[in-house]
């Protein structure tokens, strides 16, 4: 974009936090008009960025400059107030509020007295969202919203600002279709204001956006024209040594007719609608479906999360009544459930990550009863290396992890029940590319060791990637059923839409 | 939760009744509600002189100090806090009262504006020890509880002393012939809630108590909510002192200790969630005049004062119970 003016100068900022150095000598220059992206692994510096520039910390060196202005932020307000809104990665929205009132929040809209006005605020809200084209009611209240619906609410909050810097920290990370978010980009890119965008999905950045900088380690490495950079570069920018891990479809299993482990038959309730299954010893079972397609009500329904309306549910080929995860862990070969929320549903902050991955089988672990934390450590070691997470963050607080090794630990967590069934819903959620590969390998080898496992995920590439055969859903039953050479990202579109000519696998 | 994910699923139009009552049932205060009418027709059932002018006015002015210093505990616990200092500032207000009466009109509202003075500024203690410093709140308010206690027995180190008769006599009474000065009084403080309920400060309270990661990256101050919410609490329990000292004339240097327990049973009986970020005032103030109800059906039913604790805990357990119950049924109603 020459030529364009620039909108926001950040020039050599540093942050530590004690002995540890988060940014170094940090430069990204935002252009009026572009879409910026900003790449880098898990701990590279992104969120620590990102909450400099909408006012959260402030920086210990460096400068920061908006149109010529010198621009030091010293709350989000202030930053608003400048011009530069935000879309947080662990979405700021406030569950016991209405979403009127969380997209005017610290201010609500006020009626005779200065008194805050309901009315006010739901009129001039449901304005917001229908200009932001999202069908949600003003009144209702966030904690009953989905994840997606949540996320699409914090961007609009953003962009509800009108911004001259929109940032952006992965904002698709539970989106299934980024149609939606990409017009409203391209629509505040247009009207001159300046996107900074992360992402650790390179397809959708290459998609949207103009320029990247690269971060690593806390320092700025490279801004490259994204036109003329390679994934190859750029991967190799990231983690600094040529990882060309080419994305291949995995050597598929065929032939050979293994034995189910687990059956689902005619699964209703909740907002399934009889979904049949089946998976069999050694296969990666995949499940593609857009946003709230039933994806999440089968899986919680196989752990015995969700009542069930009809269906059963077969595991080595008899049939099981599961009322709860710790029920599923124990039944036949076990089945062990890795959910939607790490931060809600996965970890307990304030414990080691050691205790973490111990957790469900902590009484297995034990001498006479008792637990060390030397019992502990040695217990989750092993399984740590199964999903290459460093050794050294055993005796961290799990909350004091990057989301990718969070993840890696859950992973492992969710191995070390012993569970030969494997549930996993979305594993690489917001990871970063180097965390995914070792995600996958460890999926890989736990499935050719002879386990099962049912992985959801919301990126295509993925599942291609993955997955041995995959079902589809859509508004809550099995809409097609794709093996071998269909599963590729194409047919998987044409079938999460709805249009295919697929054999229903109902 | 769920209170309000009704609320919100109701919002469809068609069946308002239905809707209504849910909400009342759902609605922590609307169980205690109901629960204090049921106990208020016992009541009367077993005692004529209940609906009598004098009877009403005793009611009142029993559950007054109660009510209002449970009002300044579900402002802290909404904000996700836990305050105990309640007890020190309504012993310390009581024994200044007894120790320094003042009479007529413009004595009580000097005496009333010392003991917001005092609970004013154990609030801003609390404030700064757990919204600025940063401490638990359980803890730094068990130091100025203990505080507050200590320096009510340097005041006054046995029972005794004289509240003003005028203090005494007049707010005891009734006006207009019926009226409780007295519930006149809660009264006036369940307004200020509504009208705080409107301010961008009470909806800042909720939120942190909530989500205050969120609350905080949402651009609210979370210093300055949990402040205004332990200054809030503390001026309350003064007035709760004050009107404490009102009923009984006279000055105990440990009256405050029972309101420790009994502010937390209010609260809870109120449908306030002690994990914070839900409930009300209002819900806190029905609860603390349902636990000074049950002691008065209880003596008219001829139960001696000693078994009052076995069924106020029973009760406050039934109505946790219940409360959740029902919110679980509408909440799978409203589902199908």
């Amino acid at each position: 974009m020459p030529g364009a003016a620039s909108v926001l100068d950040v020039d050599s900022v540093s942050k530590s936090y004690g002995a540890t150095v988060a940014l170094q000598d940090m430069s990204i220059e935002l252009l009026a008009g572009e879409v910026h992206a900003l790449l880098g692994e898990n701990g590279a510096g992104k969120s620590t960025l990102v909450k400099i520039l909408s006012g959260v910390v402030k920086p210990n060196v460096g400068t920061m400059r908006m149109g010529g202005q010198p621009y030091e932020p010293h709350s989000i307000v202030e930053a608003r107030r400048r011009g530069v809104a935000t879309a947080f990665q662990e979405l700021s929205l406030v569950p016991n509020l209405t979403v009127a009132q969380n997209l005017f929040l610290p201010r609500q809209a006020k009626g005779t007295l200065g008194l805050v006005s309901g009315a006010a605020t739901q009129k001039q809200a449901a304005a917001i969202l229908s200009r932001f084209r999202l069908p949600l009611s003003p009144s209702a209240v966030v904690a009953g919203l989905t994840l997606a619906e949540r996320q699409r609410l914090e961007i609009t909050r953003a962009l509800a600002c009108n911004p001259r810097v929109l940032i952006l920290d992965e904002p698709t990370a539970a989106l299934a279709e980024t149609e939606w978010l990409f017009g409203l980009v391209r629509q505040a890119t247009a009207a001159g204001a300046a996107v900074l965008y992360i992402s650790h999905r390179l397809a959708e950045v290459r998609e949207l956006c103009q320029r990247a900088t690269v971060l690593r380690n806390g320092r700025s490495i490279a801004t490259v024209s994204l036109h003329d950079a390679t994934d190859h570069n750029i991967f190799e920018m990231m983690v600094g040594r040529s990882q060309a891990e080419e994305m291949q479809g995995r050597a598929r299993a065929g032939g050979a007719i293994r034995p189910a482990v687990l059956e689902a038959e005619g699964l209703a309730g909740e907002s399934l609608k009889n979904v049949s299954l089946k998976l069999s010893e050694g296969e990666i079972l995949g499940v593609a479906g857009l946003e709230g397609q039933g994806q999440r009500a089968l899986f919680r329904a196989l752990v015995g999360l969700a009542p069930l309306a009809s269906g059963s549910v077969k595991i080595d080929g008899g049939r099981v009544r599961l009322s709860g995860p710790d029920v599923a862990l124990k039944t036949g070969r076990g089945i062990a459930f890795l959910p939607e929320e790490r931060k809600t549903e996965g970890i307990f902050p304030a414990l080691a990550t050691a205790t973490n991955i111990v957790l469900p089988v902590v009484g297995r672990i034990g001498r006479a009863g008792l637990v060390s934390e030397r019992l502990e450590r040695d217990a989750a070691a092993g399984s740590s290396s199964d999903v290459d997470l460093n050794p050294r963050y055993l005796d961290f607080r799990i909350g004091d992890l990057s989301g990718g090794n969070q993840q890696k630990a859950l992973l492992a967590r969710a191995m070390h029940t012993g569970a030969r069934i494997l549930l996993l819903y979305d594993p690489t959620r917001g990871v970063d590319v180097g965390t995914k590969q070792s995600i996958y390998s460890a999926i890989r080898s736990f499935a050719d060791s002879g386990g099962a496992v049912l992985l959801y995920s919301s990126e295509l590439p993925e599942l291609v990637h993955l997955v041995d055969r995959c079902l589809v859903v859509y508004g809550g039953r099995i809409f097609a059923q794709l093996s071998g050479g269909d599963i590729n990202e194409r047919t998987l579109v044409a079938a999460l839409t709805g249009h295919s000519s697929q054999e229903s696998a109902a | 939760m769920s209170a309000n994910l009704d609320a919100m699923r109701g919002s469809a139009p068609g069946s308002n009744v239905a809707v209504a009552i849910r909400r009342v049932l759902t609605d922590g205060a609307g169980v205690v509600a109901i629960l204090y009418v049921i106990l208020f027709a016992l009541y009367a059932l077993w005692d004529r002189s209940a609906l009598s002018v004098s009877g009403v006015t005793d009611l009142s002015n029993n559950a007054a100090p109660l009510a209002i210093a449970a009002a300044g505990e579900s402002l802290v616990v909404i904000s996700k806090g836990f305050d105990l200092s309640v007890s020190g500032v309504v012993s310390l207000s009581n024994v200044l009262m007894a120790t320094y009466p003042i009479e007529g009109p413009h004595g009580a509202l000097i005496s009333l504006l010392i003991c917001l003075g005092v609970g004013g500024a154990i609030g801003v203690l609390n404030g700064l020890l757990v919204a600025i410093l940063r401490l638990q709140s359980i803890a730094a308010t068990l130091g100025t509880m203990i505080m507050g206690q200590g320096l009510a027995l340097v005041i006054m180190d046995a029972p005794g002393g004289t509240v003003a008769d005028w203090v005494s006599n007049t707010l005891t009474d009734v006006i207009f012939g019926v009226i409780p000065i007295s519930g006149l009084i809660v009264l006036a403080v369940v307004a200020l809630w509504f009208v705080f309920r409107r301010t961008d400060a009470c909806i800042g309270i909720f939120a942190v108590g909530a989500d205050e990661t969120a609350a905080s990256l949402s651009g609210i101050s979370v210093v300055r909510a949990r402040f205004t919410a332990f200054v809030g609490a503390g001026l309350l329990y003064g007035l709760a002192g004050f009107m404490l000292s009102v009923q009984t004339a006279t000055g105990n240097p440990t009256a405050g200790t029972p309101f420790l327990m009994l502010t937390f049973a209010a609260v809870a009986l109120g449908g306030v969630s002690l994990t914070g970020g839900r409930g009300s005032l209002v819900g806190a103030v029905i609860g603390a005049a349902t636990l000074m109800l049950l002691q008065k059906v209880l003596f008219s039913g001829g139960v001696s004062s000693f078994y009052t604790g076995i069924f106020q805990g029973f009760v406050l357990v039934l109505a946790i119970v219940f409360g959740s119950f029902i919110s679980r049924l509408a909440s799978t109603g409203a589902r199908a």
